[in-house]
Protein backbone atom coordinates (compact mmCIF):
# COMPACT_ATOMS: atom_id res chain seq x y z
CA UNK A 1 0.00 0.00 0.00
CA UNK A 2 1.14 3.47 -0.84
CA UNK A 3 0.33 4.84 2.57
CA UNK A 4 2.54 2.39 4.37
CA UNK A 5 5.38 3.05 1.95
CA UNK A 6 5.38 6.75 2.76
CA UNK A 7 5.21 5.82 6.39
CA UNK A 8 8.22 3.57 6.07
CA UNK A 9 10.21 6.32 4.37
CA UNK A 10 9.51 8.84 7.08
CA UNK A 11 10.51 6.39 9.77
CA UNK A 12 13.87 5.53 8.30
CA UNK A 13 16.99 7.23 9.51
CA UNK A 14 18.11 7.48 5.87
CA UNK A 15 16.23 10.76 5.43
CA UNK A 16 18.92 13.33 4.67
CA UNK A 17 18.65 16.99 5.49
CA UNK A 18 19.92 18.49 2.24
CA UNK A 19 18.76 22.00 2.98
CA UNK A 20 21.14 22.79 5.81
CA UNK A 21 23.86 20.21 5.26
CA UNK A 22 25.92 19.31 2.21
CA UNK A 23 25.83 15.75 0.83
CA UNK A 24 29.52 15.35 1.32
CA UNK A 25 32.55 17.27 2.38
CA UNK A 26 33.87 17.58 -1.14
CA UNK A 27 32.14 20.99 -1.50
CA UNK A 28 34.46 22.24 1.21
CA UNK A 29 37.14 22.38 -1.45
CA UNK A 30 35.63 25.60 -2.77
CA UNK A 31 36.52 27.43 0.44
CA UNK A 32 39.99 25.91 0.63
CA UNK A 33 41.40 27.39 -2.56
CA UNK A 34 44.27 28.96 -0.64
CA UNK A 35 45.55 25.44 0.01
CA UNK A 36 45.13 24.35 -3.63
CA UNK A 37 48.06 24.12 -6.02
CA UNK A 38 49.48 27.24 -7.60
CA UNK A 39 47.67 26.79 -10.95
CA UNK A 40 44.27 26.73 -9.26
CA UNK A 41 45.29 29.62 -7.04
CA UNK A 42 46.24 31.72 -10.06
CA UNK A 43 42.99 30.76 -11.82
CA UNK A 44 40.89 31.89 -8.86
CA UNK A 45 42.59 35.26 -8.42
CA UNK A 46 41.22 38.61 -9.62
CA UNK A 47 37.61 37.96 -8.58
CA UNK A 48 37.42 34.83 -10.78
CA UNK A 49 37.61 36.83 -14.03
CA UNK A 50 39.79 34.06 -15.51
CA UNK A 51 36.96 31.59 -15.02
CA UNK A 52 34.61 33.78 -17.08
CA UNK A 53 37.34 34.14 -19.69
CA UNK A 54 37.75 30.35 -19.79
CA UNK A 55 34.03 29.78 -20.27
CA UNK A 56 33.88 32.42 -23.00
CA UNK A 57 36.92 31.02 -24.79
CA UNK A 58 35.47 27.50 -24.75
CA UNK A 59 32.26 28.80 -26.37
CA UNK A 60 34.26 30.86 -28.88
CA UNK A 61 36.52 27.94 -29.86
CA UNK A 62 33.60 25.55 -30.27
CA UNK A 63 31.78 28.05 -32.51
CA UNK A 64 35.00 28.76 -34.41
CA UNK A 65 35.63 25.05 -34.92
CA UNK A 66 32.10 24.71 -36.26
CA UNK A 67 32.45 27.66 -38.66
CA UNK A 68 35.76 26.35 -39.99
CA UNK A 69 34.31 22.87 -40.46
CA UNK A 70 31.27 24.19 -42.38
CA UNK A 71 33.57 26.39 -44.50
CA UNK A 72 35.77 23.41 -45.38
CA UNK A 73 32.81 21.16 -46.18
CA UNK A 74 31.41 23.87 -48.43
CA UNK A 75 34.79 24.20 -50.15
CA UNK A 76 34.78 20.46 -50.85
CA UNK A 77 31.26 20.67 -52.25
CA UNK A 78 32.28 23.59 -54.49
CA UNK A 79 35.18 21.55 -55.86
CA UNK A 80 32.89 18.62 -56.60
CA UNK A 81 30.44 20.92 -58.38
CA UNK A 82 33.23 22.42 -60.43
CA UNK A 83 34.59 19.03 -61.45
CA UNK A 84 31.16 17.72 -62.45
CA UNK A 85 30.59 20.91 -64.49
CA UNK A 86 33.91 20.44 -66.29
CA UNK A 87 33.03 16.82 -67.03
CA UNK A 88 29.60 17.68 -68.37
CA UNK A 89 30.87 20.46 -70.67
CA UNK A 90 33.88 18.55 -72.08
CA UNK B 1 41.24 21.48 -48.09
CA UNK B 2 42.60 24.78 -46.86
CA UNK B 3 40.71 27.90 -45.91
CA UNK B 4 41.70 31.31 -47.17
CA UNK B 5 44.50 32.65 -44.92
CA UNK B 6 42.58 35.76 -43.79
CA UNK B 7 40.07 33.53 -42.04
CA UNK B 8 42.77 32.17 -39.75
CA UNK B 9 43.82 35.76 -39.07
CA UNK B 10 40.22 36.56 -38.04
CA UNK B 11 40.15 33.50 -35.74
CA UNK B 12 43.38 34.46 -33.97
CA UNK B 13 42.46 38.17 -33.94
CA UNK B 14 39.07 37.59 -32.28
CA UNK B 15 40.63 35.23 -29.74
CA UNK B 16 43.07 38.00 -28.87
CA UNK B 17 40.24 40.53 -28.59
CA UNK B 18 38.31 38.28 -26.18
CA UNK B 19 41.37 37.68 -23.99
CA UNK B 20 42.34 41.36 -23.97
CA UNK B 21 38.73 42.40 -23.36
CA UNK B 22 38.59 40.28 -20.21
CA UNK B 23 42.06 40.95 -18.88
CA UNK B 24 42.79 44.63 -19.60
CA UNK B 25 42.64 46.60 -16.38
CA UNK B 26 39.85 49.15 -16.39
CA UNK B 27 39.06 51.85 -13.84
CA UNK B 28 36.24 51.08 -11.44
CA UNK B 29 33.19 53.13 -12.44
CA UNK B 30 30.23 53.11 -10.05
CA UNK B 31 27.16 51.14 -11.28
CA UNK B 32 29.00 49.92 -14.40
CA UNK B 33 31.84 48.17 -12.53
CA UNK B 34 33.27 45.26 -14.56
CA UNK B 35 30.29 45.40 -16.95
CA UNK B 36 32.08 48.30 -18.64
CA UNK B 37 33.87 45.50 -20.54
CA UNK B 38 30.61 44.99 -22.43
CA UNK B 39 31.77 47.98 -24.48
CA UNK B 40 34.07 45.53 -26.30
CA UNK B 41 31.27 43.13 -27.19
CA UNK B 42 27.90 44.93 -27.19
CA UNK B 43 28.82 48.04 -29.16
CA UNK B 44 30.66 46.22 -32.01
CA UNK B 45 27.42 44.24 -32.60
CA UNK B 46 25.78 47.49 -33.75
CA UNK B 47 28.79 48.61 -35.76
CA UNK B 48 28.85 45.26 -37.53
CA UNK B 49 25.11 45.37 -38.12
CA UNK B 50 25.40 48.82 -39.68
CA UNK B 51 28.21 47.67 -42.01
CA UNK B 52 26.22 44.57 -43.07
CA UNK B 53 23.06 46.58 -43.74
CA UNK B 54 25.10 49.12 -45.72
CA UNK B 55 26.53 46.27 -47.82
CA UNK B 56 23.00 44.95 -48.34
CA UNK B 57 21.91 48.41 -49.49
CA UNK B 58 24.78 48.60 -52.00
CA UNK B 59 23.93 45.16 -53.43
CA UNK B 60 20.24 46.05 -53.63
CA UNK B 61 21.00 49.26 -55.55
CA UNK B 62 23.35 47.31 -57.81
CA UNK B 63 20.59 44.81 -58.40
CA UNK B 64 18.17 47.54 -59.40
CA UNK B 65 20.79 48.89 -61.82
CA UNK B 66 21.51 45.52 -63.42
CA UNK B 67 19.45 42.61 -62.14
CA UNK B 68 21.22 39.30 -61.54
CA UNK B 69 20.41 36.44 -59.14
CA UNK B 70 23.89 36.74 -57.64
CA UNK B 71 23.36 40.34 -56.52
CA UNK B 72 20.01 39.40 -55.00
CA UNK B 73 21.67 36.56 -53.07
CA UNK B 74 24.40 38.86 -51.82
CA UNK B 75 21.94 41.52 -50.70
CA UNK B 76 19.89 38.91 -48.85
CA UNK B 77 22.93 37.39 -47.13
CA UNK B 78 24.38 40.70 -45.98
CA UNK B 79 20.99 41.62 -44.53
CA UNK B 80 20.65 38.22 -42.83
CA UNK B 81 23.99 38.50 -41.09
CA UNK B 82 23.28 42.14 -40.25
CA UNK B 83 20.00 41.18 -38.60
CA UNK B 84 21.79 38.40 -36.70
CA UNK B 85 24.22 40.90 -35.21
CA UNK B 86 21.42 43.40 -34.56
CA UNK B 87 19.49 40.81 -32.55
CA UNK B 88 22.67 40.00 -30.60
CA UNK B 89 22.97 43.75 -29.92
CA UNK B 90 19.40 43.93 -28.62
CA UNK B 91 19.82 40.88 -26.36
CA UNK B 92 23.18 41.96 -24.96
CA UNK B 93 21.85 45.49 -24.46
CA UNK B 94 18.85 44.14 -22.58
CA UNK B 95 20.91 42.07 -20.16
CA UNK B 96 23.30 44.99 -19.63
CA UNK B 97 20.37 47.32 -18.94
CA UNK B 98 18.97 44.95 -16.30
CA UNK B 99 22.08 45.30 -14.15
CA UNK B 100 22.88 48.97 -14.74
CA UNK B 101 19.52 50.65 -15.33
CA UNK B 102 17.56 48.07 -13.31
CA UNK B 103 15.22 46.85 -16.06
CA UNK B 104 15.33 44.39 -18.93
CA UNK B 105 13.38 46.78 -21.11
CA UNK B 106 12.11 50.32 -20.72
CA UNK B 107 9.86 52.21 -23.07
CA UNK B 108 11.39 55.43 -21.75
CA UNK B 109 14.67 54.65 -23.54
CA UNK B 110 14.46 55.83 -27.17
CA UNK B 111 17.58 54.06 -28.45
CA UNK B 112 16.36 50.70 -27.15
CA UNK B 113 12.91 50.98 -28.68
CA UNK B 114 13.96 52.52 -31.98
CA UNK B 115 16.63 49.85 -32.53
CA UNK B 116 13.97 47.19 -31.86
CA UNK B 117 11.78 48.95 -34.43
CA UNK B 118 14.68 48.91 -36.89
CA UNK B 119 15.10 45.16 -36.40
CA UNK B 120 11.38 44.66 -37.05
CA UNK B 121 11.64 46.62 -40.30
CA UNK B 122 14.36 44.18 -41.36
CA UNK B 123 12.39 41.15 -40.21
CA UNK B 124 9.65 42.42 -42.55
CA UNK B 125 12.22 42.24 -45.39
CA UNK B 126 12.46 38.47 -44.93
CA UNK B 127 8.70 38.11 -44.51
CA UNK B 128 8.30 40.02 -47.77
CA UNK B 129 10.75 37.69 -49.52
CA UNK B 130 8.68 34.66 -48.62
CA UNK B 131 5.60 36.20 -50.25
CA UNK B 132 6.79 35.69 -53.85
CA UNK B 133 7.24 32.47 -55.81
CA UNK B 134 8.74 34.18 -58.84
CA UNK B 135 12.45 34.76 -58.05
CA UNK B 136 12.76 37.86 -60.28
CA UNK B 137 9.72 39.52 -58.78
CA UNK B 138 10.93 38.64 -55.29
CA UNK B 139 14.39 40.01 -55.99
CA UNK B 140 13.15 43.28 -57.46
CA UNK B 141 10.54 44.11 -54.83
CA UNK B 142 12.76 43.09 -51.92
CA UNK B 143 15.58 45.23 -53.36
CA UNK B 144 13.26 48.24 -53.39
CA UNK B 145 12.11 47.45 -49.85
CA UNK B 146 15.72 47.06 -48.71
CA UNK B 147 16.54 50.58 -49.93
CA UNK B 148 13.67 51.86 -47.79
CA UNK B 149 14.71 49.75 -44.78
CA UNK B 150 18.33 50.87 -44.95
CA UNK B 151 17.38 54.54 -45.08
CA UNK B 152 15.43 54.23 -41.81
CA UNK B 153 18.44 52.92 -39.87
CA UNK B 154 20.45 56.18 -39.63
CA UNK B 155 17.36 58.00 -38.38
CA UNK B 156 16.27 55.30 -35.93
CA UNK B 157 19.71 54.56 -34.49
CA UNK B 158 21.76 57.70 -34.87
CA UNK B 159 19.61 60.80 -35.32
CA UNK B 160 16.41 60.51 -33.25
CA UNK B 161 18.01 58.99 -30.11
CA UNK B 162 20.38 61.95 -29.93
CA UNK B 163 17.51 64.42 -29.89
CA UNK B 164 15.76 62.79 -26.92
CA UNK B 165 16.67 62.47 -23.24
CA UNK B 166 18.29 59.06 -22.75
CA UNK B 167 20.20 56.97 -20.23
CA UNK B 168 22.16 55.31 -23.00
CA UNK B 169 25.61 56.82 -23.57
CA UNK B 170 25.56 58.82 -26.76
CA UNK B 171 22.99 61.46 -26.03
CA UNK B 172 26.00 63.79 -26.04
CA UNK B 173 26.96 62.77 -29.57
CA UNK B 174 29.11 59.66 -29.53
CA UNK B 175 27.15 56.46 -28.96
CA UNK B 176 30.04 54.35 -27.68
CA UNK B 177 32.09 56.78 -25.63
CA UNK B 178 31.19 59.29 -23.00
CA UNK B 179 33.32 61.23 -20.54
CA UNK B 180 33.22 58.32 -18.07
CA UNK B 181 34.73 55.92 -20.61
CA UNK B 182 38.39 55.25 -19.87
CA UNK B 183 40.54 56.22 -22.88
CA UNK B 184 42.61 52.99 -22.72
CA UNK B 185 39.48 50.98 -23.52
CA UNK B 186 39.76 52.22 -27.08
CA UNK B 187 42.82 49.99 -27.56
CA UNK B 188 40.57 46.95 -27.26
CA UNK B 189 37.37 48.51 -28.58
CA UNK B 190 38.57 49.38 -32.10
CA UNK B 191 40.23 45.97 -32.69
CA UNK B 192 36.99 44.38 -31.44
CA UNK B 193 34.98 46.36 -34.02
CA UNK B 194 37.38 45.29 -36.79
CA UNK B 195 37.32 41.68 -35.58
CA UNK B 196 33.53 41.40 -35.43
CA UNK B 197 33.14 43.00 -38.86
CA UNK B 198 35.68 40.53 -40.26
CA UNK B 199 33.76 37.69 -38.60
CA UNK B 200 30.57 38.95 -40.27
CA UNK B 201 32.36 39.03 -43.64
CA UNK B 202 33.38 35.43 -43.04
CA UNK B 203 29.79 34.38 -42.28
CA UNK B 204 28.54 36.29 -45.34
CA UNK B 205 31.15 34.49 -47.46
CA UNK B 206 30.01 31.06 -46.23
CA UNK B 207 26.33 31.89 -46.79
CA UNK B 208 26.94 33.26 -50.30
CA UNK B 209 28.93 30.20 -51.37
CA UNK B 210 26.26 27.91 -49.95
CA UNK B 211 23.53 29.78 -51.85
CA UNK B 212 25.59 29.66 -55.06
CA UNK B 213 26.00 25.88 -54.83
CA UNK B 214 22.30 25.49 -54.07
CA UNK B 215 21.46 27.66 -57.08
CA UNK B 216 23.68 25.51 -59.33
CA UNK B 217 22.04 22.32 -58.10
CA UNK B 218 18.56 23.72 -58.65
CA UNK B 219 19.29 24.50 -62.28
Amino acid sequence: MIFSLIQAQEDTTAAVDTLTKAYSNKWDAASNLQHANSVLKAASSHDLIFIVLGVTLIIWFVLLFFIIRVDKKLGKLENEMEQSNVKSTS
Amino acid sequence: MKLKPWKYVVAVWMTGVIIAGFLISIPNIPILKQSARNLFFHVPMWFTMAVCFAAGLVYSIKYLNGPSPELDRKAETATQVGLLFGICGLLTGSIWARFTWGTWWTFAEPRMNLSALGMMIYVAYFVLRTAFDDPEKRAKISAVYNVFAATTIPFLLYIIPRQLPSLHPGAEGNPAFSDITAPEMRYVFYPAVVGFIALAVWLIDIMNRYKKVRHQIEQ
